[in-house]
């Protein structure tokens, strides 16, 4: 299966990979037989040892999350994958969804099987009309094969994987606000506790995976959690699909271990920036994390060193910008974003992430004062912490990031009157 | 019941589990600030102003969505709640037009008063405000889209007590806003109390809107008396004015908790009905004139007298009414089966269907003491007749007088013609009512009572429960309260003898005459009443 040294890609690039036939033939299926020989509480200690943690950007560790769902089995329960992926800068997923649709719904059986749930939702997002039509069309496979549906690989096992089509909204990737979205309610984060473990979809023990996440249990089923934990730096384990944008020269979703270097990453996968330009900044793992300057990224793509430098790991996914990037207009078009994709429920980031993009704007216009960047930061710090859900942090997070990082550059655009790189329209 | 231990402020508190910290708060006399959260609504946390420290967490939480735990130590009053409270006083206010001065909510709006507490006495927000036009929505709400915070509570109460999504959220982020639904108005009968319950002016009662502030009125409370549940309910008075300006919800959880329907809300337009009667009068032939109580009373008293003894008691009806207090309908037994040896007397009853609501009924019984009349024995004595015969025995002529205490349509005594021309052969037809109605318009004494805000009374509700409904005020005209016309005509008829001061001496001698109320007197009902005698089954005396 590793053809190409890859894991979680080693099939992504042959003709019909998206198909049973071609899965089943570099092996799969082939780890949930081996799961469903096993028990539950066997298959969550190995997970747990594996030292998989959650890609959806909190970086949760995975057997644990399980390990949380209580073994009584008064109610149903759920596993949710979730494939909303809408952050900007976010594409890993959907490479997943549309050339290995088997590896995620194996992935998703296999978490199904250690939980105890009967039904799994595949929640993709509703651009990814197409995607979801292979994940349709591979569930239809699978079923007609008894691997989806009653008594899988005649095990007694049954599990039925149902896909729904989220509206358009970031905020239903919020583990929560997509239960509420199931139900059919709006898309809205519930307060926690109770976490979704205990209290759930339709108010059964849930558990929300990250699509990602669950393409990396059939491998640690079938190669052993010693060899999942041997990738990577200790505590940020296992491979990793980087989905890289911006000023490189070849953008696209690569797959590499956890760990690996961010110049590396833009280098020699990426290519480098396009005519030879320098690095200004790179938002390392999707727009809710905060900003790395060009001179900062030598550094380990994984949750905890990027943590330690003040960032954030998110989706393992940068986003490069080269020194013509306007960081104030980075920073409003970051804002503009979160103010957009907020659900108005609660009042911090309701108000906050609408405040601060205008403040944005009045800074990229020339129309800014210096109190306006005390302002702007000072907005930051009253949404973070106090909203329901991670959405405010993941506003307010990046436009710090920005105007501390690039304050010069803020300043400047207020000094100046103006964009000194020549933004400052709508255009 | 589990309780749980901890600490507020440094305050021991034990409470039941499952406890806010909001509720818990409030019993140690710690104030925690809301504005989403209701104690009769579910718990949203979405506006974030009662964001509390517990004492080894990393991150504040929302007082209101936080359940008390053994030992906890909640801290509301360190810097970091008071930074976190501010931030959200300032991102409510960014967008708020500030309006106060032309604000209905002026004066009992939680939005001014916290900003006044804890708010920022300066805006740093320099852009353009969002602006919403007004809009009716229906159910008599205004809606002011430009003073919401988003609370919920409106949509909350439609959906959860009133069972209806006529009012939901709309579009997301800052344009998120409260709305109908498709051009749908709001219809549920419920909706009065989101006016009520609204932190701010945003969606105010067309009934009180610019009629007056509130701080010119005294807020008295009192029970409806619009139907058998007898809501708990305050009586916004202007005294300048001399004038009842609105009723609200008075929270009474054996009875209404938190909520009044509509139709109670707005009874305090009858107390002002321009058509009120606010004279006796005397009809003589077709002749209708003002007259005095020093006339009317004597001459009832003596035709009454003289028709009983002529035709005998049997020659006499009473029609009562479950609009009468307590009091009123032990007078009106003691004075006419007691003492005038009446057998006919009963209370009218017309119920109508109720109106059930997942968690509000409006009872079907449209009078507030239905129950206490017949607790009290308004009711047919040995071969007595109940209304209808009575109607009939008017129509045959084997009753001469009737004595109407209310009057009402024709409709309920039953075909209205029939019922025209049996009213027409009396000889006597006496009504106490504070509206005219055709049964007063061919009465030969009209005697206006009052309505149940210028009387003192007790009313025993459905269920049973006797509660206290205060005089607000006395409207100006030569109205008198109903117990004195009654105690009056008691007197000139020699059967009532009592020089009573008021309801509550007379609320004891019922008490001390009916085992129903044995144990009960005005300190034992309190604000919020108390049920009849346990044991009791209401078995009327007589
Ligand atoms: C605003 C917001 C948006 C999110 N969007 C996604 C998403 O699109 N995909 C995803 O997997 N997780 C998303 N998450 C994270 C999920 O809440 C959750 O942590 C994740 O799905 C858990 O899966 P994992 O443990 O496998 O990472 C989002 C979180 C927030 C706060
Ligand atoms: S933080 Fe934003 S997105 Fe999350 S619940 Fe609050 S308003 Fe909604
Ligand atoms: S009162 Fe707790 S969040 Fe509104």
């Amino acid at each position: 299966m590793e053809s190409n040294g890859h894991v979680l890609m080693a099939t992504t690039g042959l003709p019909g990979s998206h198909t049973l036939a071609v899965y089943r033939k570099h092996g799969g299926y082939e780890a949930l037989a081996i799961a469903l020989s096993k028990t539950p509480d066997e298959i969550i200690d190995t997970v747990k040892r594996s030292g998989l943690r959650g890609r959806g950007g909190a970086g949760f560790p995975t057997g644990t999350k399980w390990g949380f769902v209580p073994k009584s089995n008064d109610k149903p329960k759920y596993l949710c994958v979730n494939a909303d992926e809408s952050e900007p800068g976010a594409f890993k997923d959907r490479l997943l969804l549309a050339k290995d649709p088997h590896q995620v719904i194996e992935g998703t059986l296999i978490g199904a099987f250690a939980i105890g749930a009967r039904r799994a939702y595949i929640y993709i997002r509703g651009e990814f009309a197409h995607e979801a039509s292979i994940v349709q069309a591979a569930i239809d496979e699978a079923r007609a094969a008894g691997l989806v549906g009653k008594n899988i690989l005649k095990s007694g096992f049954e599990c039925e994987v149902v896909i729904y089509l989220g509206a358009g909204a970031y905020i239903c990737g919020e583990e929560t606000a997509l239960i509420e979205s199931i139900e059919g309610q709006r898309g809205e984060p519930r307060l926690k506790p109770p976490f979704p473990a205990v209290v759930g979809l339709f108010g059964c023990p849930t558990v929300v995976n990250n699509v990602e996440t669950l393409a990396c249990v059939p491998h640690i089923m079938k190669r052993g959690w010693e060899w999942f934990a041997g990738i990577g730096p200790e505590r940020n384990t296992g491979p990793k699909l980087y989905g890289l944008s911006g000023h490189v020269n070849r953008p696209g979703v690569y797959e590499a271990p956890m760990g690996i270097s961010l110049r590396t990453l833009i280098d020699e996968y990426g290519g480098g920036v396009p005519g030879g330009r320098p690095v200004k900044g790179v938002i390392p793992g999707g727009a809710s994390c905060p900003v790395l300057r060009g001179d900062e990224i030598d550094i380990s793509m994984d949750f905890d060193s990027l943590t330690r430098a003040g960032s954030l790991f998110g989706t393992g996914t940068p986003v490069v910008m080269d020194d013509t990037t306007c960081m104030v207009r980075a920073a409003w078009i970051t804002a503009r974003f979160f103010a957009h994709e907020s659900c108005g429920q609660c009042t911090p980031c309701r108000e906050g992430c609408g405040w601060m993009q205008r403040i944005l704007w009045k800074i990229e216009t020339g129309r800014g004062e210096e109190r306006d960047l005390d302002i702007l930061l000072s907005v930051t710090d009253q949404i973070e912490g106090n909203t329901i859900c991670a959405l405010g942090d993941a506003a307010a997070w990046p436009t710090r990031g920005f105007a501390k990082k690039f304050r010069d550059e803020f300043l400047q655009h207020i000094r100046e009157k103006r964009c000194p790189l020549g933004g400052g329209s709508l255009h | 019941m589990a309780v749980v231990k901890l600490q507020v402020d440094g305050r021991e508190v034990v409470v039941e589990k499952g406890t806010n910290l909001i509720e818990a708060g409030k019993k140690v006399g710690v104030f925690v600030p809301s504005f989403c959260y209701h104690p009769g609504l579910p718990v949203v946390g979405v506006c974030r102003i009662c964001l509390c420290e517990i004492e080894g967490r990393p991150k504040l939480v929302a007082g209101c969505a936080t359940p008390v735990e053994e030992g906890m130590k909640v801290i509301t009053q360190s810097a970091n709640v008071r930074e976190a409270r501010k931030a959200v006083m300032e991102f409510l206010l960014i967008h708020h037009p500030l309006d106060c001065p032309m604000c209905d909510k002026g004066g009992e709006c939680t939005l001014q008063d916290y900003t006044m507490m804890m708010g920022p006495a300066h805006t740093r927000f320099t852009f353009e405000k969002q602006t919403w036009p007004e809009e009716d929505v229906g159910g008599k709400l205004i809606l002011n889209k430009n003073r919401c915070i988003l609370c919920l509570r409106c949509v909350n109460l439609c959906k959860t007590v009133a069972g209806q999504d006529e009012i939901a959220v709309l579009s997301r982020g800052e344009e998120t806003y409260i709305g109908t639904v498709a051009g749908r108005k709001i219809e549920n009968e419920m909706a009065g109390n989101i006016a009520d319950i609204c932190p701010v002016g945003a969606l105010t009662s067309k009934d009180f809107r610019f009629r007056s502030r509130p701080w010119e009125l005294k807020p008295v409370g009192s029970v409806c008396t619009l139907c058998s549940k007898g809501c708990n309910t305050k009586v916004w008075y202007h005294p300048r004015r001399n004038e009842v300006v609105r009723i609200t919800a008075r929270e009474n959880m054996d009875v209404n908790q938190w909520w009044i329907c509509d139709r109670g809300r707005g009874a305090f337009w009858g107390i002002h009905d321009p058509n009120r009667l606010l004279q006796p009068t005397r009809r003589q032939g077709d002749a209708t004139a003002p007259t005095t109580w020093g006339q009317a009373i004597p001459a009832i008293a003596e035709s009454l007298r003289a028709i009983v003894e002529r035709h005998g008691p049997s020659a006499v009806g009473v029609v009562a009414s479950g609009e009468l207090t307590n009091e009123e309908c032990y007078l009106a037994r003691s004075i006419f089966r007691d003492g005038l040896g009446l057998a006919n007397v009963d209370v009218v009853e017309r119920p109508q269907p109720p109106v059930v609501y997942p968690k509000f009924t409006i009872e079907g019984d449209r009078n507030p003491n239905t129950r206490g009349a017949r607790a009290i024995g308004l009711a047919p004595g040995p071969r007595g007749l109940g209304v209808a015969d009575m109607i009939r025995a008017a129509a045959e002529g084997s009753i001469h007088a009737l004595v109407f205490l209310r009057g009402g349509p024709l409709e309920q005594f039953g075909d209205p013609q029939a019922v025209a021309r049996a009213l027409g052969r009396l000889e006597l037809l006496v009504v106490m009512d504070p509206m005219p109605s055709p049964v007063s318009g061919r009465a030969h004494w009209v005697l206006p009572g009052v309505s149940f805000a210028e009387r003192e009374g007790t009313y025993t509700n459905s269920q049973g429960r006797v509660q206290r409904a205060p005089r607000v005020f006395t409207l100006r005209g030569d109205t008198r309260e109903d117990w004195r016309i009654l105690q009056d005509l008691g007197r000139s008829l020699g059967v009532w003898m009592h020089v009573d001061a008021g309801p509550q001496q007379i609320f004891q001698r019922l008490a001390a005459a009916n085992p129903a109320f044995a144990g009960l007197d005005y300190t034992v009902l309190g604000d919020l009443g108390a049920p009849l005698a346990a044991a009791s089954a209401d078995v009327a005396v007589g």
